[in-house]
């Protein structure tokens, strides 16, 4: 995998090329947004309900190895088999192995962020087992070999005119087709057979209750539990930071979670696991993979609260005209600018920066993350770490030397005014002036604030002083 | 050599945040405590869900072939309707493929969602009430639950059932074009019966 630091602006900057998409984008999250906005406003409750969930968030993850062994334990005496992954690799290995001594080569699966964190896919593939994705969304992702651009609609950056072209060629559908219930009919006919002879099914999990040992799917499709209940083994992947301590727990989570997703007020299915079905096999595998050293990280450690509602993605204005793709990580929009650097800190060293720190972010998260903050703070971070581009670098090194000085500082805003409206176009818009790439500088002003001041009221101070004085 | 389990329980408790500045905060009933049966029915419309009313003195399986009039294989796991494909004859999770028409009853429903429940102790196999093309569900106005959290607190099924799902409408789906389309992958309606 490439170490290059994620180009964002770049690929945003493609993005926004494309009226119609971007158009269609934009308004799309943002009537998620407002759908989620009219379901907050029905509920009188809806703050308490966000604080409950981020204190029985931040309580779990402070006591995780006892919830985590308390789940285990509870998980075996239902006849689960319970794994455990450090990392990426190890999981797919794990799950290699199970599908290996099951003689299994038709996977069938429901939408996993964890596996994609994992890169499963092309491992497996490379086992000789076939997977296939069965979300709707999901799937017309892997049959474009993209990764989801959003973590609840994964093609959402997609039209349906797309979607007829990628179907046309897979299941041989009319590329023109423009109703999107012919598309998603021919998903339904495309997935049944794959669904009814596969040899094992795959979901990930929302909630993990200790107490009883039972995790959760909250999906729409009814993908999941198809995947779940036809085939007779059954493998859930599911990180480890997604643990409650209790079932009423999840009357909080529950409340919240699709509300602030979609806007709707529950999933069309809520599945509880607690055991096997009858005569199959359950296996549940739990992951790390850095998440217990992001616990250690002390500004950063409550993003691992994180629901994957998606709604902090739906209501940023970057993410609405950049697209989840030009992240280039499994996890875009604000929840992945702070996460994705945990991964690999040079690589997503670009995407705190792909912000502009208005805290809509923080107001909509459902388990309040405080994520503009932790965006900031990320800068910070990088900056330190030296992970910062060479113009950004040095345009702040020239920019803390003058802020410093006074005089300076005055002495080069004249100038900057001067050169503004003296010098020619190519002068001020170059590589140099990142600013000035999708926007105009500044119009000069024919009088600073210091001069205005001087000149008005430096020699007029007593008239300056409160009026109480009179 | 450490396994990964000791590997990442050790790694968690030396970097998990002081757990005595995080208590457990008690469990809370918060919102409308409304169970009627009224609040349930509005909140299935919103989520592409139906009543089957009888009309008359009509039966559950009349009132089942005036919905569902070009149905073939109506299965039922109830005594309120006979349908035309006996239960028994479904053994394997496949051989619900064939079934239109599939009727369960839910032990509990719930107001706040319009969400009715089924477990394996409501179904032949579980994939009885996925693998079908529409689903009729037969509920007792009287046990319907007023939200999430009281359903959480006071059923017992959630702690019994190995396979338990609260399905609140039919399957949907939005992901082409924000398009919202009933019938996604699962049943393509759900309609509930009150008995």
């Amino acid at each position: 995998m490439s170490n290059k630091p994620v180009n964002h602006a770049k690929a945003a900057e493609h993005f926004l090329e494309d009226a119609p998409h971007l158009q269609f984008h934009d308004e799309r999250l943002w009537d998620m947004r407002q759908k989620r906005d009219a379901q907050m406003h029905i509920l009188p409750e809806w703050q308490e309900l966000r604080e409950e969930a981020s204190r029985i968030k931040e309580h779990t993850l402070s006591r995780l190895p006892e919830y985590l062994e308390q789940f285990e334990e509870n998980a075996k005496k239902n006849g689960i088999h319970v794994h455990w992954a450090r990392d990426g690799a190890e999981h797919n290995r794990i799950v290699g192995e199970i599908l290996k001594a099951h003689n299994a080569r038709n996977l069938i699966k429901s939408k996993s962020m964890v596996t994609e964190e994992c890169d499963m896919r092309p491992y497996l593939a490379k086992q000789g087992v076939t997977v296939t994705e069965t979300d709707l969304g999901e799937r017309i992702q892997q049959l474009d070999d993209q990764l989801p651009s959003h973590i609840v609609v994964p093609a959402v950056h997609k039209l349906t005119s797309d979607v007829a072209k990628i179907f046309a060629k897979d299941y041989h559908t009319d590329p023109n087709i423009r109703d999107p219930h012919l598309l998603a009919e021919a998903q339904r006919q495309a997935a049944r057979p794959v669904i009814l002879h596969a040899d094992a099914g795959m979901t990930g999990g929302n909630f993990v209750v200790a107490e009883t040992g039972t995790f959760v799917v909250c999906t729409n499709e009814g993908n999941a539990d198809l995947s779940a209940t036809v085939p007779n083994l059954h493998i859930a992947t599911i990180g480890i930071e997604r643990l409650v301590p209790r079932m009423a727990d999840l009357g909080v989570f529950i409340r919240l979670l699709s509300r602030s997703a979609l806007g709707s007020p529950i999933t069309q299915y809520t599945t509880h696991f607690r055991g096997p079905q009858k005569g199959g096999e359950m296996h549940v595998v739990l992951v790390d993979n850095g998440r217990s050293a992001r616990l250690g990280m002390e500004d950063f450690w409550t993003s691992l609260k994180c629901i994957r509602c998606g709604a902090c993605m739906n209501t940023c204005p970057v993410y609405r005209r950049s697209g989840g793709l030009s992240y280039g990580a499994v996890y875009s929009g604000p929840i992945g600018a702070i996460i994705d650097p945990t991964f690999n800190e040079r690589k997503y060293s670009t995407l705190p920066y792909a912000s502009t720190l208005n805290g809509s972010c923080t107001n909509v998260c459902p388990v309040k993350i405080n994520i503009h903050e932790q965006l900031y703070k990320w800068r910070r971070v990088l900056v330190q770490h030296h992970e910062m581009p060479f113009v950004k670098r040095e345009i702040m090194h020239m920019a803390g030397k003058l802020m410093g000085q006074p005089k300076l500082y005055r002495a080069a805003i004249k100038a900057t005014e001067v050169s503004l409206s003296t010098m020619p176009r190519f002068v001020l818009y170059n590589w140099l002036n990142p600013w000035g790439k999708h926007r105009e500088n500044p119009h000069p002003v024919k009088q600073t604030f210091n001069d205005w001041y001087r000149k008005n009221r430096e020699k007029a101070e007593p008239a300056a002083a409160p009026e109480t004085k009179k | 050599m450490n396994t990964a389990r000791d590997e990442i329980l050790q790694a968690l408790r030396n970097n998990r945040p002081t757990p005595e500045n995080h208590p457990l905060p008690p469990v809370r009933t918060l919102g409308d405590l409304d169970a009627s049966r009224e609040r349930f029915i509005a909140s299935l419309k919103i989520l592409g869900g139906d009543v089957l009313e009888p009309v008359g003195d009509e039966t559950l399986d009349q009132a089942i072939m005036r919905r569902h009039p070009d149905a073939k294989v109506i299965c039922s796991n109830v005594p309120e309707a006979k349908g035309t494909l006996p239960v028994e004859k479904v053994k394997t999770p496949q051989d619900a493929a064939a079934i239109d028409v599939t009727v369960v009853r839910a032990p509990f429903g719930i107001a706040e969602m319009g969400s009715i429940f089924l477990s394996e102790s409501q179904l032949p196999i579980n994939s009885f009430a996925h693998l079908g093309q529409h689903i009729v569900v037969v509920l007792s106005p009287d046990s319907i639950m007023a939200n999430m959290h009281t359903a959480y607190q006071e059923r017992p099924e959630f702690r019994s059932a190995n396979y338990g799902v609260l399905m609140s409408g039919p399957s949907a789906t939005a992901d082409i074009q924000g398009v919202l389309i009933r019938g996604a992958q699962g049943v393509r309606s759900l309609s509930v019966w009150f008995a």
